[in-house]
Order: structure tokens, then C-alpha cells, then sequence
């Protein structure tokens, strides 16, 4: 059985379309779902395995990066998450997504409706749309565990900068919840610019919380699940697109639980 | 009440205070000031204390890296706070988001606004304060206040105006003229034609109607110069819109549509469409960059959006033309913006409005000249897919309903369409403010939401955006061969206040208007709800050919469909060659002049100010600004290479994820050679483009052009340039079987200053191709691949004319002869690249372009990485300075993998072999055995990375 997969829309969303494929083409069935067919409830996240929040400025990314939606998600469907998390759902977050899942309290220890870190302006100071390297290491999503390559991935953020007071980094950190780090080209994570594209502390570039089931992070494989996506397709002569393992683990971990 | 929240960052720096002090200290050396702080406002209305608190909380302020204050100051140790905000009635995007989620936790707000505040720190006086803010242009004040005063309501309300009658009927000539000027900006022919017309119908003109006559009939929307009739230095010609559409006969299997709808169509796969279009927003970016350069995004997107029955817009463009930015302030003219402002503006606008609507911008180019001081160029590019079978233009049915989508119509934009055809003075800035506005992404995008669904269910059976000239353009235009009836009072308002003639003839951004069958009214306004997208039917299509426009029961407007279309009379103009009696004397002493230039001593060093020129120079900190991958479509990327900084010439994205196909386009422009030679310099743009195109591996057969005409008011001199501009474009469309398919000209390109005096910004003929790919693999970018390959020359060089080239700009040498392209070799060169990279027999690819071979084969090192040693008398014996730096258009440099190939490929057409790529780090040139240069490559990197850095960093 595929896994169906909820791409969540909201206004301002604008990656749906390559999650949507990403998801497709690792095994998973995609269904568009605007937020407000939730609210009217038209749809229902029971009918989803896999909700998926997709890059982009939902609601202009006022106030703060994702922070409408947040607002939103938690004042209709605090209860809803809970109850899909607890059964063994699975919420992924990509970069627009990630701030969202953030905003919610849901990352890093699933405490909906408060905020323990947060995603805040790139140290350049503005947007920033390039090629970096990330690598995944043993962490409590341990399904990516096997991923031990250094990965390509394409960021587009302005405030991915991930911040916590020294304690909750520890906890982060103790608990195991970093699953990928921004590297350098020997795949050392790195604070240099702009391999470490906004400045994020010990270089997290996805986390989950304690269960592996929320997961969120601001690069997007699914901007590299074919190899002609790549920038240097031409030159490096690549056999399997990064990006694509990364949603293979995911619908397999969500097959298997 | 009013409850003022503010919220500053914390914990990390504030880099908006650090970036504002560095510019103070490094730019007015204003030493006093020590520190600056920088918060958010919010100010709602209807709120009590706790509730205040709670949203606060819960929306406003993240309390891990921030702080915040209701009703107070943060900074009570400032020495001066000063805020900035929207003027009222300017649209705020944030506020509707504002509402939305104070609605979302439980709230209701009567009104909401935001706004930033700034806190000096130091021993700086309020004098000086003052200073900064309008030195460092803090703000612009069309559509941004100091805050001087706690607003008592955030609520603006007003009494509707009245419709008013003019007594045009009576109006002298001289009296007809003044009510023209500043706001109809029509001639005192068309004003005679238009009282002529209310004298026989025995009535004076409303305000409305003159207003939507001035609009239907300006320069901006009905292109009076390109329809009239011509004489040319004495020579009659047909109108020049003609010659171009008949470059698109004979194309009847190819285009879908041409010159019919928003856009122009050309056929995909699979049953699809795809389409283009380019718009220029000078106008507007001359006098408030950020929202001109947004809302040029916006409404390029819009066309694209309301072509056929609704196009899926996939990628965006943008071309820019400014001084340069270093240009002393002392000559930039009354009432301009400083260069350096505008670029910083107009990026920020493209990037804040397409990164947010989701479209990525991933191909444009950036051009200095003094003489752009006056007003830039900006335009922008957008294209789109839809299918085949919804790609006509649709045909209202009378009793359809007409449907308003989206924004909400404000006071903003007003005459923007008639102020777009003005020249520019002194006074454009005070008279047309209100022309400018700010725009609403997320608004957009909602918009096109809903479309693609309504297109997907069919529900659509005409429609357009609402541009220049608001509904009195889009409904006016719709209805042209029905009639139309509406009513204003249905129009949903930004606030109330305004009159009837503003509703009609506003700009507010954002507005579709659609054609619908009542029968799926309830359907349209279920899907617009869906997408948060606001949907009113204001009026309907009728049979009885006339403009009906009320206000309740009152009439404000009733034009008979035919005066307003067909009335306008078509000119008939004049051109005539500007003569330069001493041409041929100062030729032959330029001629001299050029043989005496000494050849460089150091070629290394004239090599470096070349990569370091405006105009050759890395653009890359800004396209990071700009989301190039959004949508994960790209399949050429705007850079490439070992440490992805080398650019490619153009751009591929893919329409369909899971398919091959691919959509291509590129682009050419050359304003320098433009001003020199209106022909030549015409060829060298369009040559460009095309050259660009078959680079990146598109086939000239798969493509299709577009014209952008921005041009000094047609006076005599500057119309007979435009005439022979479109007779290179119509040659050229001949020369290489290319269809015209959309095109827009923007003839204000002039300043007037006080004395009468003009300044003609240099003219800008921009031309883009795009077309169809079959497989995406099959393509080419231009960094070297390996060492130890061949290097090729491709292409007839001209390395005798370099008038208006990089190479005779840095070396203070003037010339009227431009480069010439080959126009006998030019089609067998081109077609003998395509065919070789798509027999996979080639390695890399880019066209010479400004700068000349010289900056081509650097880029191309440096996305390989390593060097190559090239040897220029093999292109040509003479002088190797000119050879090495000539920027003959439809030339390429070429990597294949050894000489045996490039001999087969190249057989048909001119090359040279000229040297190879080799693992090193420098680039050696030679002329025959003597060494010109051994360039380090990091260091000719590092002067063409530098100029963009210092303003994007």
C-alpha cells in the first residue's frame, strides 16, 4: 500500500508541486489539501499516513516566517495533530514548513502551542537561494541513518537560522534530534558562509523530535529528486539524485510502522 | 482604542541597525551616532489591555529572541525614535494578515496597521536624524511617512465623491490643452475629436468618461506611434506594429496566437501551449523603485495569468538598465532618484514579489550608462503553459456576468496609464504620485490559485487582468464587441471616499476580471472562497454595444463601443535622421584616431577592468536575492561550475516534472550600440538573443521572439531611429524565419528639465526568445568541462569596429562604427552549434558578448576550475588587442573534445581553432609566439565578483 500523503496548502504556498512529485516518485500518493478544506472539512488528515508541510511564504510570511500558518494550525487542529501523530502519523516540514512546524511548538519536543527554539534571519541579513551540502548522522530519525553521503540540496530562505537558549540546545543535542547538518565539502559541519547558508547554530539543518514521526529542515531534497535538477548535472555525472533517498526513507519508515 | 505593540529582536544582531550605521558612518560621516535599534509596530484597533497582551504573545512577539512593549517605548535610553510607516490608504500587506490571525486566536480588530521604528544612540542631534533618513532614503515619501503623531483611528473613511460634468463642449484649444495636461496627457487633436463627439451627441463629458477615454486612448494602451502611418526622411512607410505582426505569417502550425491576447503562444507537446510576454515598468520605477519594480512583477505575471482561459506562469525574467551606481549626486537630475537607491530598490521589489508569489526568476541582465539617470529601464519577463485547446482569447457571451477577483480597488494607481505615456520632469514625482503603489504577493497568488482551478473545471470564459487602466481597460476591452453594464457601487473598497470615476479608472493591483456563465455563478464564487480569494459580480455583458457604467442609479458613464474603440484618430508621423553634416570628416578622424589608441602594455590589468565593468561584471549577489530554484523546474541553472558562479546564457525550466520537454528562453539588449547605430545596434541585440538561445542548445526553429521598444519620445530624430530598429527586428525575423509573437513599446524614455532643455535616456530595444525543447538533456552550459579539450571559435569575429564595445568604454575611445554581425554566415553558424550539441559532439558553450572573447573564455574557466592557453592570431593577424577584446554578437566560444571534431562540426561555416583547456590556474593568451597575458584566475574572478558585492553583500 502507498502511504497517501497530505501536501498541505495554504496562501503562499509555492513548493507543493515538487513535494508533491518528490513524494510520488518515492513510492508515496500525493494529494493536494488546502488548509481550508480541513477547516470546512471537506477533508479529513485521518485519510493521510504522511502530512506534509511545503516550502514557500504562507500568508506572505507576515509577522513572522510561517507564523500565520502556526497560528492558525493551533487555534483549529491542535487536537487533530495530536491524534494523527499518535497514530503513527508522519509530519514532515521543508523549509517554509520546518518554520511552521517550529512556530507550532510540534518541533523540537512536540509541545503544541509553545515555541522552545525558533528559525530567524539568516546572519547575511537577507534571502538566500543556493546549492549547499547537508549530511544526515545518527539521530532519532533513524530511518535516514543509512544516508551517510554528503548530500546536495537547494536553499531558498531568508530566516533559517536556527536559535535556542544554551539549554535547549543541549537537550536537542542530548536527546539525539539532529538528523542533518549544513557541511563543509570534507563533510565536517561548519558555521563558515556560506556552506552554513544562515548562520544556524552547530549548523542544524533538520531536526525531529524524540519520536523520529515530526520532522522538519531547511534545505529541499525535493528540489533534486532528478538528476537534471542539479546545477552541475552536466559536469558531475551523478547516478542517483540526492534528494530522492531522503523521501524513499520516509515512505519506508511510514510503510513499515 | 488603539494599542501600540512593539517588538524588537534581542538575542543576535539587529542587522538592520548594524547596516543602517555602516552607512551612516561609511557614506555621511555623521561620527555621533553610536548605536541604532530597530523594532516592528503594530497598532490594532478594538482591542482591550489583556486581549492586547495575548495576541501579543501569541502572534506578535517570540519571547526565545525577543522582547516587547504595549503602549510604550523599547527604548527609553534613545536619543531619537523615529517611525516609519505606509501612509494611510497605501496598501500594507501584512495587515490582512494581521487580521487574519488575531481572527484565527478569537479577535476581532476594527483595523490594524505595521510599521518599523528607528532609535538613534550616540550624541546626534534631531537635525541630523532628519538628515540620514532622507539622505539614506529611509523612506520614500510616495507611499512611506515619518510617524509624527499616535494615529487616532487606523480607520479611513470618507464621503463618496460626486460625478462630475465638464463643460468641454464650450473649452477653447488653449483651454482643451491645459485640461490635458498632467493628468489626460492627450494631444489637442485628440481632445478636439473628443468634444466634437459630445457636441453631436448635445452633451458635456462626465468625469468618468473623459477619464476612461484618456485611458483607452493613451500612448501606454493603445500604442498610438506604432499604428500611424509614417514618413520616413521623406519616404512613406507603413505603421511599424504592422511590419512586425507580418513577421508572424507563415507560422500557422507553430503559433497559437500572436498579438491577440496577453501574450503570445506558441506550441509545446502533448497538446500544450506555451507563452510569453515582457512588460516594461519604467515609469513607476523611476519615481518609487520598490513598488514599480513589484508591481511590474505583478502585472507581467497577471498577462500571463489571463491568457487564453488561464496560463500556469513558470518562470520570470527581468532586465534592468540604471546609471551607474557610483554616479556623483551633483548629476543626477531635479526630482531623480540616486542610482545606487534604485538598483537596491528594484532588486529588492523583484525579489520580495517573486520569490513570494513562487515564480523563480532565473534569467535577466543588469546595464550601466550615465545616461539612465533620468529614468531606468525595468522590465520584466514572464512565461507561461497552458493548454492548446484553452489558449483563444475568450469571447464574452451578452448576460454573462462580470467578475472582480481579488484585490480590493483603493485610491492607489490612479492614472498610471496615462502618466506611463508622460515624459518625465521635475514635477512627475508631486503630480504622479498617486499613479504608484505598493504591491500584494500572497494576494497574487491566491489569484492564481483560484484561476488554475477555475481554468481546470472550465469555469472561465473570458478573461483578463486589471492593469493599466483598471476595469475601465479590462471590462472596456472584454466588452468591445457586446457591451458592458456595470455597477461601481457593487466594487468591494479599500475604504470608503472614493468618487465613481476612481473606481473605474483605478490600478489597484492584484484584480482579474472574469467573464462567466450565470449558470456557474454559485461554482466560481464556492472555488474563489476556497482560496481566501475575494469574487463580486459588478455588472454583466450586454448586447448593446455601449460602456454603461453606473453608481446606483446614477449614470456615470455611456460611450458608444465604437467612438471609444475605433474613434481615436490614427496618426500620421514624421521622422526624420537626425543629420550629422560633419559625419563623414569626423568618421575618417575617428578612424585615425583608433589606428594611433596604443596597444596595452599590460593586458592583464585592461583585462581586469573589463570583468570589473558595470556591464560585464558577476551580477550573482543579486540572483541569489532572487528564488531561482522555486517550483524545482530548473533544468539550467543561472549559474554553474566547480564553486557554482559561473553564469550560463539563458535559462531551461521544465513545465512538466515528469517529462523531458523543456522551455527555453534568453535574451539580448545593447543600449549603448543602440544610441551609436539604431540599425546595427538593433541586429547586435537581436543577434545577441538568438545567439544566447542556440548556446544553452535551444533550436531557432522550436522559438519565438519578443520586442521590447523603450524609446526617447518620438520626436523626429528619435521616430526615425525607432523605424530602423523595427527594420532590423523585421529583417533579422526574415534573415533567421523567426515569428514576432508579442511586443510592447514604451516611448517616454526623455527628461525635460526647467529650461526646456532635453535629456533623451539612450534608447533600449530588448529581445527575448523562448521556445520549446524536446529534451532537456540534450542542452549545454558554458563552463569548461575538462582538461586538455579543444577551444573553437565559432563564428565570424568583427575585430575591426569596437565603437561602443566594454574594451573602447574603459579605454576613453569613441567610435560610430559598432560592431557588425555577419549576417551572410550568421543562420549556418547557428544552425551548425544546435546541431552539434545535439549530437552530444560538444562540451561546452558561450556566446561572446560584452567584454569579447577575453571575459567569455574567463567565465568559462572559471566554472571548469582550471586554465586554458589560447593563441588570438589564429582568429585573426591583426591587432590582437582588438581581437581579443571584440564583442561581435552570433560568435561563440566552444569546448569540444579535440580538433578532429570541432574540423567535422565546423566544416560549413567560419572557425578557428584557437587553443586548449589545461589543468592550471592561470589563462595564458598569445598573439603568434609572443605571450599577451598569463592571467591568474582567482584574480580576474575576484575583479568580476567585486563591483555587485559592494551593493549586495
Amino acid at each position: 500500500m502507498k502511504p497517501n500523503v497530505c501536501i498541505l496548502r495554504s496562501d503562499g504556498t509555492n513548493c507543493d508541486n515538487e513535494l508533491f512529485y518528490a513524494f510520488e516518485k518515492a513510492g508515496g500518493k500525493s494529494e493536494f489539501v488546502h488548509v481550508n478544506e480541513l477547516r470546512n472539512k471537506e477533508k479529513t488528515l485521518k485519510n493521510f499516513q504522511i502530512l506534509a508541510l511545503p516550502g514557500g511564504f504562507s500568508y506572505g510570511d507576515d509577522l513572522a516566517s510561517g507564523k500565520v500558518l502556526a497560528v492558525e494550525l493551533m487555534s483549529f487542529f491542535k487536537e487533530d495533530l495530536h491524534k494523527f501523530i499518535d497514530q503513527k502519523g508522519y509530519v514532515l516540514g521543508v523549509c517554509n514548513g520546518f518554520q511552521t512546524l517550529i512556530r507550532t511548538g510540534l518541533l523540537p519536543f512536540n509541545t503544541p502551542g509553545k515555541m522552545h527554539a525558533t528559525l530567524t534571519n539568516n546572519d547575511s541579513g537577507h534571502f538566500e537561494c543556493r546549492w549547499i551540502k547537508i549530511k544526515a548522522e545518527k539521530s532519532k530519525a533513524s530511518y535516514f541513518n543509512e544516508l551517510d553521503f554528503i548530500m546536495d540540496a537547494s536553499v531558498n530562505h531568508g530566516e533559517g537560522k536556527l536559535y535556542a537558549d544554551e539549554a535547549t540546545l543541549k537537550k536537542i543535542e542530548d536527546e539525539d534530534l539532529v538528523a542533518f547538518r549544513y557541511v563543509d565539502t570534507l563533510g565536517k559541519p561548519t558555521q563558515h558562509y556560506p556552506e552554513n547558508p544562515n548562520g544556524a547554530m552547530n549548523a542544524i539543518a533538520g531536526i525531529s523530535d524524540k519520536t523520529g514521526r515530526i520532522f522538519g529542515l531547511m534545505p529541499h531534497p525535493e528540489k533534486f529528486v532528478d538528476i537534471t535538477q542539479h546545477p552541475n548535472w552536466r559536469r558531475e555525472h551523478f547516478t542517483t539524485p540526492h534528494g530522492l533517498p531522503f523521501f524513499e526513507k520516509i515512505v519506508a519508515f511510514v510503510k513499515a510502522s | 482604542m488603539i494599542q501600540t505593540i512593539r517588538v524588537q529582536t534581542t538575542k543576535g544582531p539587529d542587522l538592520t541597525g548594524l547596516g543602517l550605521l555602516h552607512d551612516i558612518q561609511s557614506q555621511l560621516h555623521i561620527d555621533g551616532v553610536t548605536k541604532i535599534r530597530t523594532a516592528k509596530v503594530y497598532r490594532v484597533e478594538g482591542l482591550n489591555d489583556t486581549d492586547a497582551r495575548i495576541l501579543t504573545e501569541q502572534a506578535f512577539c517570540e519571547t526565545i529572541n525577543q522582547d516587547y512593549a504595549i503602549n510604550s517605548t523599547l527604548f527609553t535610553d534613545a536619543k531619537h525614535i523615529v517611525e516609519i510607516a505606509y501612509k494611510p490608504g497605501v496598501m500594507n500587506p501584512e495587515v490582512q494578515s494581521i487580521l487574519k490571525s488575531a481572527s484565527d486566536l478569537g479577535f476581532s480588530l476594527a483595523a490594524a496597521d505595521s510599521s518599523r521604528e528607528y532609535a538613534f544612540y550616540g550624541k546626534v542631534t534631531r537635525e541630523q536624524v532628519t538628515q540620514i533618513i532622507h539622505k539614506l532614503n529611509l523612506f520614500n515619501a510616495i507611499t512611506e511617512h515619518v510617524v509624527l503623531e499616535e494615529p487616532k483611528t487606523l480607520k479611513i473613511t470618507g464621503k463618496i465623491g460626486k460625478v462630475k460634468t465638464l463643460p468641454l463642449r464650450a473649452l477653447s484649444d488653449s483651454e482643451l490643452t491645459t485640461l490635458s495636461k498632467d493628468t489626460l496627457f492627450l494631444t489637442l487633436e485628440e481632445m478636439r475629436v473628443i468634444q466634437r463627439y459630445f457636441q453631436k451627441i448635445k452633451r458635456d463629458p462626465t468625469d468618468c468618461e473623459l477619464e476612461t477615454l484618456a485611458q483607452t486612448w493613451s500612448e501606454h494602451c493603445v500604442h498610438k506611434t506604432f499604428r500611424a502611418n509614417l514618413t520616413i526622411d521623406g519616404k512613406k512607410k507603413r505603421p511599424l506594429i504592422k511590419r512586425i505582426k507580418d513577421t508572424a505569417k507563415g507560422f500557422d502550425s507553430f503559433i497559437v496566437s500572436a498579438f491577440e491576447d496577453n501574450s503570445g503562444v506558441i506550441d509545446f507537446y502533448d497538446g500544450y501551449g506555451i507563452c510569453g510576454k515582457v512588460e516594461t515598468h519604467n515609469s513607476p520605477s523611476a519615481i518609487e523603485p520598490y513598488g514599480g519594480a513589484m508591481t511590474g512583477s505583478g502585472g507581467v505575471f497577471r498577462d500571463v495569468l489571463g491568457t487564453g482561459q488561464g496560463a500556469k506562469v513558470l518562470i520570470s525574467t527581468d532586465v534592468f538598465c540604471f546609471a551607474p551606481p557610483d554616479l556623483p549626486k551633483k548629476d543626477i537630475p531635479p526630482g531623480c532618484l540616486p542610482p545606487d537607491y534604485m538598483l537596491k530598490k528594484v532588486v529588492a521589489g523583484v525579489r520580495d514579489y517573486g520569490n513570494r508569489v513562487g515564480i523563480p526568476t532565473n534569467n535577466g541582465s543588469l546595464h550601466f550608462h550615465p545616461d539612465f539617470r533620468a529614468k531606468p529601464t525595468v522590465a520584466v519577463g514572464a512565461y507561461g503553459i497552458l493548454e492548446k485547446k484553452k489558449a483563444q482569447k475568450g469571447k464574452v457571451k451578452p448576460s454573462d456576468l462580470i467578475l472582480t477577483l481579488g484585490g480590493r480597488t483603493g485610491r492607489d494607481g490612479i492614472h498610471g496609464a496615462t502618466f506611463s505615456s508622460g515624459e518625465m520632469t521635475d514635477r512627475t514625482i508631486t503630480v504622479s504620485g498617486s499613479a504608484v503603489q505598493i504591491g500584494n504577493a500572497i494576494e497574487e497568488k491566491r489569484v492564481i490559485d483560484a484561476v488554475m482551478e477555475l481554468r481546470e473545471k472550465r469555469y472561465i470564459r473570458a478573461i483578463t487582468d486589471c492593469g493599466a487602466g483598471g476595469y475601465s481597460s479590462a471590462i472596456g476591452e472584454m466588452g468591445k464587441d457586446t457591451g458592458a453594464k456595470v455597477h461601481l457601487e457593487k466594487v468591494p473598497l479599500k475604504y470608503t471616499g472614493l468618487a465613481p470615476w476612481e473606481i473605474f479608472l483605478s490600478e489597484s493591483q492584484e484584480r482579474m476580471v472574469i467573464a462567466v456563465d450565470p449558470k456557474h455563478k454559485k461554482e466560481v464564487l464556492d472555488i474563489c472562497k476556497l482560496y481566501n480569494v475575494e469574487a463580486t459580480v459588478i455588472g454583466e455583458f450586454t448586447n448593446t454595444h455601449r460602456l454603461h457604467v453606473f453608481y446606483g442609479k446614477e449614470t456615470v458613464c455611456d460611450l458608444a463601443m465604437t467612438f471609444l474603440h475605433d474613434g481615436l484618430p490614427q496618426r500620421h508621423m514624421i521622422g526624420k535622421t537626425a543629420s550629422n553634416a560633419a559625419s563623414a570628416a569626423s568618421d575618417a578622424a575617428a578612424a585615425k584616431k583608433i589606428e594611433k589608441l596604443p596597444q596595452p602594455k599590460d593586458y592583464e590589468s585592461i583585462w581586469k577592468k573589463i570583468m570589473s565593468h558595470g556591464n560585464v561584471c558577476s551580477k550573482e549577489p543579486i540572483v541569489r536575492l532572487y528564488d531561482h530554484t522555486v517550483q524545482g523546474s530548473n533544468a539550467l541553472h543561472p549559474f554553474g561550475g566547480v564553486a557554482l558562479d559561473a553564469p550560463n546564457d539563458g535559462a531551461i525550466v521544465k513545465p512538466f516534472l515528469d517529462k523531458p520537454y523543456g522551455l527555453a528562453t534568453t535574451h539580448g539588449l545593447n543600449p549603448v550600440l543602440n544610441q551609436i547605430d539604431p540599425y546595427w545596434g538593433s541586429i547586435w541585440a537581436l543577434t545577441e538573443a538568438v545567439a544566447n538561445y542556440v548556446a544553452i542548445g535551444g533550436s531557432l526553429k522550436d522559438a519565438a521572439l519578443i520586442d521590447n521598444f523603450v524609446w526617447p519620445f518620438p520626436d523626429e530624430a528619435s521616430l526615425a531611429d525607432l523605424d530602423k530598429a523595427v527594420d532590423a527586428c523585421t529583417d533579422m525575423a526574415k534573415l533567421l524565419s523567426m515569428p514576432f509573437v508579442s511586443g510592447k513599446d514604451s516611448l517616454s524614455s526623455t527628461y525635460r528639465f526647467k529650461d526646456k532643455s532635453v535629456l533623451k535616456i539612450p534608447p533600449v530595444l530588448l529581445i527575448s526568445v523562448f521556445g520549446r525543447i524536446a529534451d532537456v538533456t540534450k542542452t549545454m552550459s558554458s563552463d569548461f568541462k575538462q582538461a586538455g579539450s579543444t577551444i573553437v571559435l565559432v563564428g565570424k569575429s568583427d575585430v575591426k569596429n569596437l565603437g561602443g564595445t566594454t574594451y573602447f568604454s574603459i579605454r576613453n575611445s569613441q567610435a560610430n562604427s559598432i560592431p557588425r554581425v555577419d549576417i551572410k554566415t550568421l543562420p549556418k553558424t547557428l544552425a551548425a552549434v544546435t546541431k552539434g550539441i545535439q549530437a552530444g559532439n560538444i562540451l561546452a558553450v558561450h556566446d561572446i558578448s560584452e567584454g569579447g572573447i577575453a571575459s567569455a573564455l574567463a567565465e568559462m574557466c572559471f566554472g571548469a576550475g582550471f586554465g586554458a592557453t589560447v593563441d588570438v592570431k589564429k582568429i585573426a593577424m591583426t591587432r590582437p588587442d582588438f581581437t581579443l577584446f571584440n564583442e561581435t554578437a552570433g560568435t561563440f566560444l566552444i569546448e569540444v573534445a579535440n580538433e578532429k571534431t570541432a574540423k567535422k562540426l565546423f566544416r560549413n561555416v567560419p572557425y578557428a581553432i584557437i587553443g586548449t583547456t589545461k589543468q592550471s590556474s592561470t589563462i595564458e593568451v598569445f598573439h603568434g609566439k609572443k605571450q599577451l597575458a598569463d592571467a591568474r584566475i582567482n584574480t580576474l574572478k575576484t575583479a568580476w565578483q567585486k563591483p555587485m558585492k559592494a551593493y549586495f553583500s
